[in-house]
């Protein structure tokens, strides 16, 4: 068996450990030590989007009884794009000397990544659950990272509201265990089409809360009120990290809505796709309103990405192999796109020169979605998935518009009306890497989507997936 | 005893909800422990209630269901990190901030 | 390969002013116009094959699966608006190289303009309406850039924003549009639609299709009532002005319209919109034209009402109205870029473009006069020139279209056209010289040269038109509406032409409107006029204002909101997944209820209700909560988990330990402010939920899972796959260990933050002091306590070890000794304060953790020796008398990293508290 699936999760934790152990007083140690796992969680991440679904079952004990890690396509994707963001907000951190103003930076970074890939691969339920915690804390850690009053109390809100969405998990596990009697995921997939018809009630309420906890994750309205406060507040190397965390959510929901609760399900059938169609469109409305009438750059970046939020879940919920695509292309570029944004607002805080605004012009314009960036390929394949719902295209045309002209409005105030070259420049290697990895998403789109389109059906019919963890006890 | 457990769930949750909407950190901290004292015990009743059959091998004939149990260790050491973390920071805004309310200005920047 | 090249050079064009710049102005401009030049060529050398009628394709694909590809195609059509983008946009750059001032940073000027001109040639080239679709939004954003180019000027940026927003708007609606209408036939290939007339006229989706795609095209060509953009994107350099809002840009509405004709002319829909829409701009903005002062002004309502000229023609549908305004589409551009230039030219030498201060400048600039004559009588529809010929095309065109309002509105407009264009020109040349602050005087041939080369071209053209532009209205006409045409352009049709007449009333009554035009002009001064800006802004301003107070009323930062919110959501989505299902009644059989456990589990709620009602008491409050978690072990441990009772009890310890010295510094008492009603919603939420979870828990519990639990195997395989009695613990560590390596992770986290978090507080200056309450008089250290803790710090000790050792087959194992270790270092704190603990200071806890999480990942790795996944356990039992039989697993070693991790953890916190106390102790200290 290879040992590489684990290596994801254990590489950044190994490395974090030395960190404390012994390079918790060189900053420079940590640096390297930092630098080197993130390009090599980036190798990993390459060398395993190529390979096939497979599992990888831990202390050696079958599924479901232990804890077994699947790696598919969408899970290989995930761990491609957490690492590539971590290697660009990275390099941002460093050459801005982020790391320097609080202690731990690179432990809790190594670790937050550990946790999100630990989330990525793992095919069980309550394993997801403690993944997720992983990442919270870690990201508890980043969010605060730095100090200040402001920053603490936007932390204390992100914290607790996040514990009352891990309390919602347990719930919500404990009800599926009681019911089903197993927590492996395709294990689930596989049980639930044989629950008996008239007795469904519980494992509908056990699906309904899971998607909640995912939704909190996901930032969907009504349980978005902790993503402005929290984005705005955080140090801006980690509020572009946190784009991806959002993506949790996303990943979880298409994950479980595919795998375990798919719309061909009996017991819940199109229950959670008619939960999450509106829940989504009010997020897109929200979001579109909050980019466009909020004046606080980083509070803006922060609305547009839960607007974008909406519109990939709007793809989501239609649930099929063409809208998920879709929605992967979108997962792709929104998280780019909003890292992009948030790292160029970190450097607008002191410096607003022509090259900055540049760079915050092409950014926009992908978040956006206007044409020639990635943005604008993601909303045409979003539109072209959903065809014939018109209450879709005009939540989403319109949440453009919208975001184009708060997003306009805002640099027009920053770089023109009151621009500032005093402060010396700051590098901006990290958001021109950001941005060449946008254009890539579009220049590749053609290749890309083909891939995800496989992808995507494979997540729609997932018996590659459910036969890695050999159920039936034959390895 | 079921009905007796299921009222006690009941009584943390409602109680640990209605100190988590109070507008000061503390009973919020108040109020996501009994909260996580109600999820804890729910949990642990997914594995069913068993009396007197505790799951060590060899003691006795019949043993209650030992997964759920593992999993309310999990989860109690978790809420138990979060939980100092919460403390800790909410101690933290007390301290810079001088007071201790949770709840937040909309936008500071933006009351212009 | 060569369109797309084509396509592609002013786009890298756009690339070089940022390195030529150093070379000085006129590298800069020669280097683009090479880039502008070579696309010209190219489009040139497809001239022969166009002329016949051939069209020019390229296709590479960029995305097949939505069907959006880089196909090209270059048609009549395309080749009119190719010529007239490459053609003057070289005359722009020479103009604009001239026209700049020398301090401003012409290097990106020039870039966005390239970026324009590659925007614009890739729309009217695109074959693939998604294609098309790109280049169309990358005008608006260029055009963006451009007015916006002196963004120091406050109306540069509200006019660059306005013109974003209008057209932005309008493009996003003409995605829809032409998505549906890619929908309606299959394909997002314009070769494809445009033989597909038939089933997109009959598709229900054609009016939704239509009126989404005009939208785009009105905003884009500033038709009633979009027009009010483009006035203000004046604020424009006037090169931009002459090359994008007069010539180019505003006809991509019309180019659209045109290309588009095939397939959505003809029908009644059409018809009435596109017809009033351009009629009423066209009459409506000649009006408006006729009483402004600014020269740009002026000319801009001008080019909104051509541009409403044009959009009723191709609005008629017949063929003869799409060549005239076809050959409309060439003349405009033609005499409108050079009088824009004109235009910046009179700015430059007087310093001013109110025509009131302006007058007699024929004397001083008699080139500017001459080349301004030509372009303005043409503008005015005078004959021989060009403008003549196409309006007439026009006129002839609306006599023949009923109802009679058509005829006369369009005379009307022509009349408005003619006394507008005189007094745009008798404003300025004729008349008295006013006081100039400097002598005006024409300028270097460098600004006139390319306005004089197209008054040339009005003149040519009008005199000549069939030889020179004849073969191409041909071409363009014919790509337009896919049918051959031969266009007959004459200046004499014979005298029974009604549009001669027509022609002959609009001169006429302009010569009588500017003979009345003081008293009109009084009449228009006195009505009062919607502002579009006015209407504009405010629309905008309320929509900001509406959106900001929305969002900041949501967001409003109250977490007990966003609880609410998500208790309420959780509540009801879970009752309604519920309710809208069957289930079985559960069958299982209730246990017994026992005396004590009663008494308990009564004492359990019912402090749980007393710290939720005395909660203000916070001191009274926690110990409530300590009650609870205590009663909590203890039903554990009735309930047959031995491991939880260990566990929760002395996690609860703890956690009332830290809550306890965290509370020393937070007020005592939670102040009074939760208005009555709040809390009626607080309780009644908390109620419902509660009563909610009651009833699942009870459900659950009443029924056995469907499925046989996986934990049978757990069981099972205690003893003889994991080597442990505790099937708990031995999940906790072998079938599950990767959730405790997990769970140690976090408790490591948790404690690097709470490290990190104190140091950033220590190193911030505190708003307050916390005060120290009066309570806490007394001796904070008794020393009973002190020596009573220190015997039980040892013992706390040496059941930490036991309890370690038994784990794997009796309640215990590491987590649970780490915590008896910290709980005694708790008590001795708690007793002996914090200079005791500071001592202690010296103890790495951040190395226990990192050797925690080393100690528990290594124990996981070593299994890759054996070639086992990670984790994979090993061991052999050991028998040390007197100890019970214990074993010596691979599980012990990663026990032994959690121990450490939760030991660390704890302590570190600790001393993170006592950290954050000794600011105090120095006032304090006894």
């Amino acid at each position: 068996m290879s040992q590489l699936l684990i290596l994801p999760v254990i590489l950044p934790a190994i490395l974090a450990g030395a960190i404390i152990l012994i390079a918790r007083n060189t900053l420079n140690a940590q640096r390297a030590i930092s630098i080197l796992g993130t390009i090599a969680l980036l190798a990993l991440a390459i060398t395993l989007i190529q390979a096939p679904t497979q599992s990888y079952f831990l202390g050696n004990w079958p599924a479901p009884f232990g804890i077994a890690l699947v790696l598919d396509r969408l899970s290989a994707l995930m761990l491609l794009l957490t690492a590539t963001l971590a290697l660009i907000v990275l390099i941002h951190t460093i050459r801005t000397g982020w790391d320097t103003k609080g202690r731990h930076f690179h432990a809790l970074y190594l670790f937050q990544l550990m946790g999100l890939n630990g989330a990525f691969l793992t095919g069980d339920a309550f394993n997801l659950f403690v993944f997720f915690e992983v990442l919270l804390i870690a990201s508890y850690g980043l969010m605060v990272h730095g100090g200040g009053e402001a920053r603490i109390r936007a932390g204390v809100q992100y914290v607790a509201f996040n514990l009352l969405g891990s309390t919602l998990f347990l719930f919500a596990l404990a009800t599926i265990y009681s019911t089903t009697g197993t927590l492996n995921m395709a294990d689930l997939a596989q049980k639930l089409p044989q629950i008996p018809a008239n007795d469904t009630a519980l494992i509908r309420v056990a699906a309904v809360l899971l998607m909640l906890v995912f939704a909190v994750k996901a930032a969907l309205v009504p349980l978005q009120f902790w993503l402005p406060g929290t984005y705005a507040n955080a140090p801006g190397p980690i509020a572009a990290l946190f784009a991806v965390m959002t993506k949790v959510g996303a990943y979880a929901l298409i994950r479980f809505g595919t795998l375990v609760f798919p719309t061909d399900l009996p017991a819940t059938n199109t229950l959670l796709a008619s939960l999450l169609y509106p829940a989504a469109l009010a997020t897109i409305a929200v979001g579109a309103l909050g980019t466009f009438g909020t004046r606080s750059l980083p509070r803006q970046i922060a609305f547009a990405a839960i607007g974008s939020m909406g519109t990939l879940l709007l793809a989501v919920s239609a649930f099929t192999p063409q809208a998920t695509a879709a929605a992967l292309y979108y997962t792709l570029h929104s998280t780019l796109a909003t890292a992009a944004l948030f790292l160029i607002a970190d450097l607008t805080r002191c410096r607003r020169d022509g090259m900055t605004a540049a760079l915050y012009m092409a950014a926009a314009i992908a978040m956006a979605g206007m044409p020639p960036l990635s943005g604008f390929v993601g909303k045409l394949l979003i539109l072209d998935a959903l065809r014939g719902d018109a209450i879709a295209w005009a939540a989403i045309l319109i949440a453009s518009l919208l975001t184009m002209i708060g997003l306009a409005r805002t640099g027009s105030d920053l770089f023109w009306k009151s621009p500032s070259t005093e402060a010396p420049a700051e590098s901006k290697t990290a958001i021109l890497l950001c941005l060449a990895a946008l254009a890539t998403l579009t220049i590749a789109a053609g290749p890309i989507t083909s891939w995800l389109t496989l992808t995507a059906e494979a997540l729609h019919a997932p018996t590659a997936y459910i036969a890695a963890n050999h159920l039936g006890g034959t390895k | 005893m079921e009905i007796l457990i299921a009222i006690a769930i009941g009584t943390l949750t409602a109680c640990g909800l209605y100190l988590m909407l109070r507008a000061r950190t503390f009973p919020v901290i108040l109020g996501l422990s009994l909260l996580s004292y109600a999820v804890n015990l729910f949990i642990f009743i997914s594995g069913r209630i068993k009396l007197n059959a505790p799951p060590i091998i060899g003691e006795g004939s019949q043993y209650t269901d030992p997964l759920p149990q593992a999993l309310v260790l999990t989860a109690i050491v978790i809420s138990f990190g979060m939980t100092a973390v919460l403390v800790i920071m909410a101690l933290g805004a007390y301290l810079t901030a001088g007071h201790d309310r949770v709840d937040t200005d909309a936008d500071p920047e933006d009351q212009a | 390969m060569s369109l797309a090249l084509i396509a592609a050079l002013p786009f890298l064009g756009a690339l070089t002013p940022a390195l030529t710049q150093r070379f000085g102005r006129s590298i800069a401009t020669l280097t683009v116009a090479l880039f502008t030049a070579a696309a010209l060529a190219l489009i040139l050398n497809h001239l022969p094959a166009i002329i016949v009628g051939d069209t020019v394709t390229t296709q590479i694909n960029w995305l097949p699966a939505l069907g959006l590809n880089a196909n090209f195609r270059l048609d009549g059509l395309a080749l009119l608006f190719a010529l007239l983008i490459l053609g003057i946009g070289l005359l722009i750059q020479a103009y604009a190289c001239f026209y700049l001032d020398k301090t401003e940073p012409y290097a990106r000027f020039l870039t966005y303009l390239m970026l324009f001109q590659g925007a614009m040639l890739g729309i009217v080239l695109s074959d693939n309406i998604l294609l098309l679709l790109v280049f169309w939004e990358l005008t608006s954003l260029s055009s963006f850039l451009l007015i916006g180019f002196w963004s120091h000027l406050p109306q540069a940026r509200q006019g660059a924003r306005m013109a974003l927003a209008t057209t932005g708007a309008g493009g996003l609606a003409m995605i829809a549009g032409l998505m549906i209408l890619g929908h309606i036939v299959g394909s997002y290939d314009l070769s494809t639609i445009l033989t597909q007339k038939t089933a997109i006229q009959t598709s229900p989706l054609y009016l939704p299709a239509l009126i989404l795609i005009l939208l785009g095209a009105f905003t884009k060509s500033a038709q009633f009532p979009f027009h009010f953009w483009l006035p203000h994107a004046m604020a424009a350099p006037t090169p931009v002005s002459a090359y994008l809002h007069s010539a180019t840009m505003v006809k991509a509405g019309l180019f659209l319209l045109a290309r588009l004709w095939p397939v959505l002319s003809g029908t009644p829909e059409w018809f009435w919109i596109v017809t009033s829409a351009g009629l009423i701009t066209m009459a409506f903005a000649a009006k408006v034209a006729l009483f402004k002062d600014d020269l740009k002004a002026i000319l801009a309502y001008s080019t909104v009402s051509h541009l409403g000229l044009i959009t009723f023609l191709l609005g008629l549908g017949t063929k003869a109205a799409a060549t005239a305004a076809i050959f409309h589409i060439l003349c405009h551009a033609t005499f409108k870029a050079a009088l824009f230039m004109l235009a910046g030219i009179v700015d430059h030498a007087t310093h001013t473009r109110d025509i009131r201060a302006l007058g007699g400048l024929r004397r001083a600039m008699p080139i500017t006069f001459g080349l301004a004559t030509i372009a303005t009588l043409s503008m005015a529809g005078i004959p021989p020139l060009n403008g003549f010929l196409s309006k007439e095309m026009m006129l002839e065109e609306a006599a023949h279209t009923a109802p009679w309002v058509i005829p006369v509105l369009a005379t009307l407009a022509a009349l408005l056209s003619v006394a507008y264009s005189l007094r745009f020109l008798t404003y300025t040349f004729l008349g008295p010289i006013p006081a100039y602050s400097h002598s005006p005087h024409d300028p270097t041939p460098g600004l006139w040269l390319p306005p004089a080369i197209l008054a040339a071209l009005v003149v040519a053209i009008g005199a000549a038109p069939m030889p020179l532009a004849g073969w191409l209205v041909d071409a363009a006409t014919s790509a337009t509406t896919g049918e051959p045409i031969h266009a007959h352009i004459a200046l004499w049709h014979g005298l029974e032409t009604p549009a001669l007449w027509m022609s002959l009333a609009a001169i006429g009554g302009a010569l009588v409107t500017l003979g009345l035009y003081p008293a009109l002009r009084r009449v228009w001064d006195a009505t009062p006029k919607p502002q579009a800006k006015v209407i504009f802004d405010a629309s905008l301003t309320a929509l900001t204002h509406t959106a900001h107070t929305f969002t900041a009323k949501l967001h409003n930062g109250s977490l007990s909101r966003a609880f609410a919110a998500a208790v309420l959501t959780i509540l009801t989505l879970g009752l309604y997944a519920y309710q809208s299902a069957e289930s079985l009644p559960g069958s299982r059989a209730l246990a017994a209820i026992a005396a004590t456990p009663a008494v308990g589990f009564a004492l359990m709620i019912t402090a749980a209700l007393a710290a939720t009602a005395l909660h203000r008491k916070r001191l009274l409050a926690l110990l409530l909560v300590g009650i609870v978690g205590l009663i909590l072990s203890a039903s554990f441990a009735y309930l047959s988990a031995p491991d939880l009772a260990l566990t929760q009890i002395t996690v609860e310890v703890v956690t009332v330990a830290l809550m306890l010295l965290a509370l020393n510094f937070l007020p005592k008492i939670t102040p009074h402010e939760t208005p009555r009603l709040r809390k009626l919603r607080d309780a009644s939420l908390a109620i419902g939920t509660g009563i909610a979870t009651a009833a699942l828990a009870y459900a659950l519990m009443m029924r056995e899972a469907i499925f046989p639990p996986i934990s049978a195997f757990h069981l099972a395989q205690s003893l003889p796959g994991a080597g442990g009695h505790n099937a708990v613990n031995t999940i906790i560590v072998d079938f599950r260990g990767y959730d405790t390596y997990g769970e140690i992770i976090v408790l490591g986290i948790a404690a690097l933050l709470i490290f990190a978090l104190t140091e950033s507080l220590l190193g911030t200056k505190w708003a307050t002091r916390p005060d120290q309450s009066a309570g806490d008089a007394g001796d904070p250290h008794p020393i009973m306590l002190q020596t009573a803790t220190r015997l039980i710090l040892p013992m706390a000790m040496l059941v930490g070890c036991y309890l370690f050792l038994r784990g794997h087959n009796q309640p215990g194992g590491g987590f649970v000794a780490g915590l008896v270790f910290a709980i005694g270092f708790v008590l001795q704190y708690i007793a002996s304060g914090q200079d005791w603990a500071a001592a202690r200071r010296r103890i790495p806890y951040h190395a226990m953790i990192g050797a925690g999480v080393l100690v528990a990942s290594f124990t996981g790795v070593g299994s890759f020796l054996a070639g086992r996944p990670f984790l994979t356990s090993n061991y052999t039992h050991i028998h040390l008398p007197p100890l019970q039989d214990f074993e010596l697993a691979t599980a012990a070693l990663f026990d032994l990293g959690v121990f450490l991790c939760v030991l660390g953890a704890v302590m570190l916190a600790l001393d993170a508290l006592a950290r954050l106390a000794k600011p105090q102790t120095a006032k304090d200290a006894c």
